[in-house]
């Protein structure tokens, strides 16, 4: 459980660097090592604008979905997911870079609706059941040309 | 007199108060407010307003649940795995789980790859697929949601509506005004939830969800 600075938050009056008893928070990007990190939570306590939290390393399960929730947000998903397709081509093909960008940005659009309605159809959390058992059913069913080891990784590490 | 409420931001326009800043004299009836009226906070155009009464309960509630069809892992389209496991990589990164966000990343990028490609449409074929989400499937999602009580899938229903209205209107309008509608001001995508803004700069919050302006991205012209 190590402990992350956002940056955007940071004011740099460095009270981080003098509790450290590790030295992890004095790095030249500002990043946190968390290799030398060891979790003694001291320098989120000290840091004056709140930009300092710890990651948690276990979570729990993921809230249950019922199957007519889920059936519903793939339908429109589905829709979305096929918009996206069509601004996509549309970015690709269209003459005018206007026309081009604005695609693109219809494109960005819809991804970002699709995320979201699936992810709260039971896709969550990386750890989750469900994540494990996508990938599981991805790797039974994957064609010669899939990246297995992305997959693999995927279901030791996490 | 009356008000009227802007459905993608919340904005409520009072015809009592009127706008003074923008011209529009106190007492100013809604339909004596100009044609191209647009919301002052979000700029959503001034058909999205609706008459703010008493509240009554959402359409739906009273849809009827339906949904019994069951679903299978393996009827997932190509795109839809690309999609979650996109989705998914942010929650890695959100973790600080940097090689994890790759991996899901690699996954989303392949599962894109072999996703169909709609060739031979166009944006006006969008227009039209978002008036049937609207009729159908949002409120269907919607009713199975409330009947559920499911509050997260609500909640990006309801983010979702609201980027979708605004898709469609600007959708529509560069239907009829092509090109020109957007060629002296930029575009910008919210990173969260997918809503698209028109203007010189990013509003300072997200109308549709509410975060800060540097989560809204600029779309380049290429």
């Amino acid at each position: 459980m190590p402990a992350y600075r956002n940056i955007r938050l940071c004011s740099k009056d460095c009270m981080c660097l003098y509790v450290c008893p590790s030295g992890a928070t004095d790095t030249e990007n500002s990043v946190i090592d968390v290799t030398k990190c060891v979790s003694c939570m001291a320098c989120v306590n000290a840091c004056p604008s709140r930009a300092i939290s710890m990651i948690p390393s276990q979570y729990p399960p993921q809230q249950p979905k019922e199957e007519a929730v889920i059936v519903a947000q793939h339908m429109l998903a589905i829709s979305k997911v096929k918009q996206e397709q069509i601004a996509d081509a549309v970015a690709v093909s269209s003459a005018g870079a206007v026309t081009r960008q604005f695609a693109k940005a219809v494109a960005k659009s819809n991804r970002l609706m699709a995320e979201d309605i699936l992810r709260e159809a039971g896709y969550m959390l990386p750890q989750s059941d469900e994540v494990r058992k996508l990938l599981k059913a991805i790797l039974t069913n994957a064609a010669p040309d899939f990246p297995k080891d992305a997959a693999q990784l995927l279901l030791s590490k996490l | 007199m009356r008000k009227f409420k802007c459905s993608i931001c919340g904005y409520v326009y009072d015809e009592i108060i009127g706008i003074s800043q923008n011209g529009i004299a106190p007492g100013t009836k809604w339909e004596d407010v100009a044609d191209d009226f647009i919301c002052p906070i979000c700029t959503a155009p001034k058909s999205v307003f609706k008459l703010l009464e008493e509240t009554k309960p959402a359409p739906w509630l009273l849809a009827n649940t339906n949904a019994s069809v069951s679903l299978d892992l393996d009827e997932l389209s190509a795109g839809e795995i690309s999609v979650i496991c996109s989705n998914l990589a942010k929650g890695c990164e959100k973790q600080r789980l940097m090689a994890e966000m790759e991996a899901f990343n690699k996954l989303a990028d392949y599962f894109k790859s072999k996703a169909t490609v709609e060739n031979g449409r166009t944006l006006n074929d969008v227009i039209k697929m978002l008036d049937n989400d609207m009729s159908e499937s949002l409120t269907a999602a919607n009713a199975a949601a409330a009947a559920n009580a499911d509050r997260g899938a609500l909640r990006s229903l309801v983010w979702s509506e609201k980027v979708s209205i605004m898709l469609k209107t600007l959708l529509s309008r560069f239907a009829s005004e092509g090109e020109t509608m957007l060629e002296n001001t930029n575009i910008y995508v919210c990173d969260i939830c997918g809503f698209i803004y028109i203007g010189q700069s990013p509003p300072e919050i997200c109308p549709v969800c509410k975060v800060p302006d540097y989560k809204i991205i600029q779309v380049e012209r290429r």
